[in-house]
């Protein structure tokens, strides 16, 4: 009888299945049809994208700064990125581009590395739970007590590489005042993973003079999240400190004497729960208005209205309270210089990992002018307004002046200037209380102004003379910025595009 | 806050009845350098920013979601 009932279910669902498929089929031959047939109607009409395009843009990254959030807002910042991104666009027929876009970017980091300031192993570590990067500790390596946050660790989770894929489709109408567009995307990194899903729609009239613009995403997101290694121990060992990884290791407290593990006052972790809900999701709706003010000159405004929800703190980050005592695995007498770069052998044991709301609204509003001033000289400028309820507002200001040497060659020296306020929950190194809902030692969330200079060059041949196999070369662009925080922050990037076009 | 978006809007608006622009007038438009968008090229450049700083979106790429961070 069972048997029968579950052999029905099985066979509805099939139906059920194969109904939804025949629909989707239908829906779909005749959009295409309805397509093939309005073609077929069309004299003439320009392609919208002429032959295949591909772009391949790279860039190498690096920063220094003294505030990493792994080590609760002190330590080496030091990270170096390398990144490509292979975009190829595919006309379909006169009216659908099809483009596919991957990137892969890799990077080193001193301040993840600290997400185990003990670590010695490499990521080939023959650990059972080499699923984590936090547990493929060398365990002799913590009571040698070489440690700290301004040193970088040798271990796993010192570089990691994150890849994307994103899909996108586009048909414009036959009038090209209709453009309607979809993608879906998928992304990856060590303990994070994407999938996206987005639709677009686009409408040009008053002779193309003026454009809106809707465009919707949904990021699904998921933490594997990795944890600071004494908290991810500590619970892993039954919080017990004369066991797994404390075993055998001295815990100093602020004097630098070693304590009783088996006494009233030992560390432990503020919090015997790290991330409960695995999911962060991004809900966005972008609007845009563009419009020719004159022969010379255009404007346009876009603004965004993001929702995200889930576990939107990053579980690598450490906290350290101010009432709540402190506690180290290292050499005692570099405890009173624990602040210094000069600390090469002290580690501090985390009270927390950081908490923040999981919700947020942002609000983006931007505009952008651009003016031709004559054959040699354009103008191009950008503003941004950000406010979240985070606590967070922010004003970018941007501008550029591409200046034209040759037919081929152009400048492109560009400023920019960024500030913002600090968010409601964030507080520097040992300056948060464990009587607070929400604590973050994130600088990116703290108050500060930064200013970015850049300088570029581009060398354009539209008539794509230089071949590398069936593809013309028409254009590349080299552009290097070196960015600036007031925390103390330094980066630099250089990144350099080739597009070329399909015979 | 709603009130200086609507009249943003509005202004912006009101700009659509500017004396239009043909499109045989729109050689200088058409220049490559004056694309209401960011570039291509500048797609790492947003992308670290995105990394570094509070805000982002705004500027017709990402504005949360994707990745760790933000």
């Amino acid at each position: 009888m069972e048997g029968n009932l579950v052999e029905a279910a099985v066979v509805i669902n099939y139906k059920k299945t194969m109904k939804k498929i025949i629909i989707l089929s239908i829906l779909f031959i005749s959009i295409v049809g309805y397509s093939q047939s309005t073609t077929n109607n069309t004299e003439y009409k320009k392609r919208v994208l002429e032959t295949a395009e591909v772009d391949i843009i790279s860039s190498f990254y690096t920063q220094d700064g003294d505030n990493a959030a792994v080590t609760g807002g002190i330590g080496t910042e030091e990270l170096k990125d390398i990144a490509t991104n292979f975009v190829v666009s595919i006309p379909l027929n006169d009216d659908d581009v099809f483009t596919i876009d991957a990137t892969i970017s890799a990077y080193t980091s001193a301040s993840s590395s600290n997400l185990d300031p003990f670590d010695v192993s490499s990521a080939s570590s023959d650990d059972s739970d080499s699923d984590n990067k936090s547990s493929t500790t060398n365990y002799q390596n913590l009571a040698t007590n070489a440690a700290s946050p301004w040193v970088e660790s040798s271990g796993a989770s010192k570089a990691d590489v994150w890849t994307s894929l994103n899909l996108s489709y586009s048909h414009s109408s036959d009038d090209r005042n209709t453009i309607l567009g979809a993608n879906v995307s998928f992304a990856k990194e060590y303990d994070y993973t994407s999938i996206g899903v987005g639709g677009s729609f686009t409408k040009l009239f008053n002779e193309k003079n003026t454009e809106i613009g809707l465009k919707a995403n949904i990021y699904l997101d998921n933490w594997s999240p990795v944890y600071p290694t004494e908290l991810d121990s500590y619970l892993d060992d039954n919080q017990n400190l004369n066991d797994g990884h404390f075993e055998n290791v001295d815990i100093l407290d602020q004097n630098g004497n070693t304590i009783d593990k088996n006494g009233a006052n030992v560390w432990s972790p503020f919090k015997n729960t790290l991330v409960d809900n695995n999911s962060r999701n991004t809900y966005s709706v972008s609007f845009s208005l563009s419009q020719i003010l004159s022969k010379k000159s255009q404007i346009s405004i876009f603004f965004d209205l993001v929702q995200q929800d889930g576990w939107l703190a990053n579980p690598m980050q450490r906290v350290y309270f101010s009432d709540r005592d402190n506690y180290y695995i290292g050499n005692p007498s570099s405890i009173s210089n624990y602040t210094s770069p000069t600390n090469t052998d002290v580690f501090q044991l985390a009270d927390d990992i950081e908490r923040l709301p999981d919700s947020r609204f942002k609000l983006p509003i931007g505009i952008r002018f651009n003016q031709y001033i004559n054959e040699s000289v354009s103008l191009r400028t950008y503003y941004r307004y950000y406010y979240d309820d985070w606590g967070v507002q922010s004003s970018t200001a941007e501008i550029e002046l591409p200046i034209k040497i040759s037919d081929t060659f152009t400048l492109y020296p560009s400023y920019r200037y960024y500030t913002q306020t600090a968010a409601d929950y964030f507080a520097p190194f040992e300056q948060h209380t464990s009587t607070e809902e929400f604590y973050t030692s994130d600088y990116d969330l703290s108050e500060f102004n930064s200013s970015q200079i850049g300088f570029g060059f581009s060398y354009t041949d539209i008539f794509a003379k230089r071949k590398v196999w069936k593809l013309g070369l028409k254009s590349i662009d080299v552009k290097y910025n070196s960015y600036k925080r007031n925390t103390g922050l330094k980066a630099g990037i250089i990144s350099a595009g080739f597009k070329f076009v399909m015979d | 806050m709603i009130k200086k978006i609507s009249l943003l809007l509005l202004s912006i608006c009101s700009l659509t009845s500017c004396v239009v622009v043909k499109e045989y007038e729109k050689v200088y438009l058409n220049d490559p350098d004056m694309l209401l968008s960011s570039k291509k090229s500048n797609k790492f450049e947003t992308s670290f920013q995105v990394y570094r700083e509070a805000a982002s979106g705004a500027n017709g790429g990402k504005s949360g979601g994707g990745c760790g961070c933000n």
